[in-house]
């Protein structure tokens, strides 16, 4: 069952084609989506404007050397481990989420548009990397939803309380168990089952993706240029912030008797 | 005037509103990040400005003594106890100051729910809970009330 591509019956009644066209068309509406949000709510004017204005006050250029190191910092930090999250917790949890979702991606994409309809056997590895990165977000994300949420840990509000913020996570975690759901459901004979899961898992992939220009999805393409405006900011001295306090005016707990019986 | 979020950089960790003692610092249903929900409460005592460890809330200074230009950040770095703020007039002059927060490690000390609970005798007492255990003294000072007789000569 983990082992199979879940999509390889698809063709029974559902041609290659459609399939490949529907994945393309989400695509293109996370790409769409994405640009409306930056027109529509003029995020791509305010980022300009701030870095005019920050630029302005730039004490030093930066070089294309410098820029780049600093771009692959914000890869590797900010980007592949979540390095900007100050509660550890957190940062597992979106870890999850953020590998999981890509590897459940990218294995969709491979097994639909290379496995799918011309007899070609799946191997093996696709299917399990499918079923483990769908697993990481229902994990990393029911995590995040009923525990670590800021609604629910810091505002004390009930886990079930639904508001728009909220739209990103539950359209993902309901497409990912959807998907697991029906995938589980095909081992049994219940066709109807197997249908309405199938139908439920086609609605919330589409309302994951259609759904950008309102969700926060568009946050893993922000956040990462935000990141790295953040990191020019301290290399050229436009950052606003005081700097870092000098490490000898640290204060010294040596000295300090009551720090014994601390 | 009011503090503000940055929505760009404020990543909704809830810091904020966990130490406003107006308890007006929320999060937004929309976006899921942070802002103050009644900005007439807010006595700019700048918590959520020291506590925000993505430096996302300013405070809006008032233009009468802080006219427009102007600028008041802070840094709170916990592992070297201190805190660093950032002046700046619109005249370009730039002030800064480092003053130490801690004596003690960041997180050493107890909370008052890590304390036992005080017994029900405890309440005929004039001291506090866990006093004068808990502020590292053998008793709390006292004044003779001699010293308060008005001798007549």
């Amino acid at each position: 069952m983990f082992t199979t591509n879940p999509f390889a019956d698809l063709p029974a009644f559902l041609s290659p084609a459609l399939i490949q066209a529907y994945v393309v068309l989400m695509i293109v509406a996370v790409f769409g989506g994405t640009l409306f949000d930056v027109v529509h709510k003029r995020s791509g004017q305010y980022f300009s404007e701030y870095r005019a204005k920050t630029k302005s006050r730039a004490k030093r250029t930066i070089g294309g050397g410098e820029a780049t190191t600093m771009a692959l910092k914000t890869l590797v930090v900010e980007v592949a481990r979540a390095g900007e999250f100050c509660s550890q917790q957190r940062q597992i949890s979106h870890l999850f989420m953020f590998y999981g979702f890509i590897t459940y991606l990218v294995t969709t994409v491979i097994m639909v548009f290379c496995y799918l309809g011309d007899g070609t056997p799946t191997p093996t590895i696709l299917p399990l990397l499918w079923n483990l990165g769908a697993l990481m977000v229902v994990i990393g994300g029911s995590w995040f939803f009923f525990l670590l949420r800021v609604d629910v840990s810091h505002e004390h509000h009930s886990p079930f309380r639904l508001v728009r913020a909220d739209m990103f996570i539950v359209s993902l975690l309901s497409s990912v168990s959807f998907a697991l759901l029906w995938e589980l459901s095909k081992s049994g004979s219940n066709a109807t089952l197997t249908g309405v899961l199938l139908a439920l898992y086609i609605f919330s992939s589409t309302f994951l993706f259609v759904s950008v220009p309102w969700s926060k999805f568009a946050h893993m393409f922000y956040k990462p240029v935000m990141a790295y405006q953040r990191r020019v900011e301290e290399a050229d001295g436009s950052s606003n912030l005081p700097p870092p306090a000098d490490p000898s005016q640290t204060v010294n707990l040596q000295a300090d008797p009551r720090q014994k019986g601390a | 005037m009011p503090t503000f979020t940055y929505m760009a950089k404020c990543d909704g960790c809830g810091q904020c509103v966990d130490i406003c003692p107006s308890d007006i610092m929320h999060i937004d249903k929309t976006y899921r990040r942070s802002f103050n929900i009644e900005p007439n409460f807010c006595w700019e005592c700048y918590s959520c400005v020291k506590a925000c460890p993505q430096h996302a809330i300013d405070v809006r200074g008032y233009a009468d003594f802080a006219p427009l230009g102007h600028s008041v950040t802070v840094r709170r770095e916990e592992e070297k106890r201190t805190i660093s703020w950032k002046v700046k007039f619109r005249d370009g002059r730039e002030k800064n100051f480092v003053s130490p927060i801690r004596t003690t490690e960041w997180g050493s000390i107890k909370s008052p729910s890590d304390y036992d609970v005080p017994s029900a005798d405890a309440i005929n007492s004039q001291e506090l809970a866990h006093e004068p255990e808990a502020l590292n003294i053998p008793a709390l000072p006292t004044l003779d009330p001699d010293k308060f007789k008005l001798v007549l000569t």
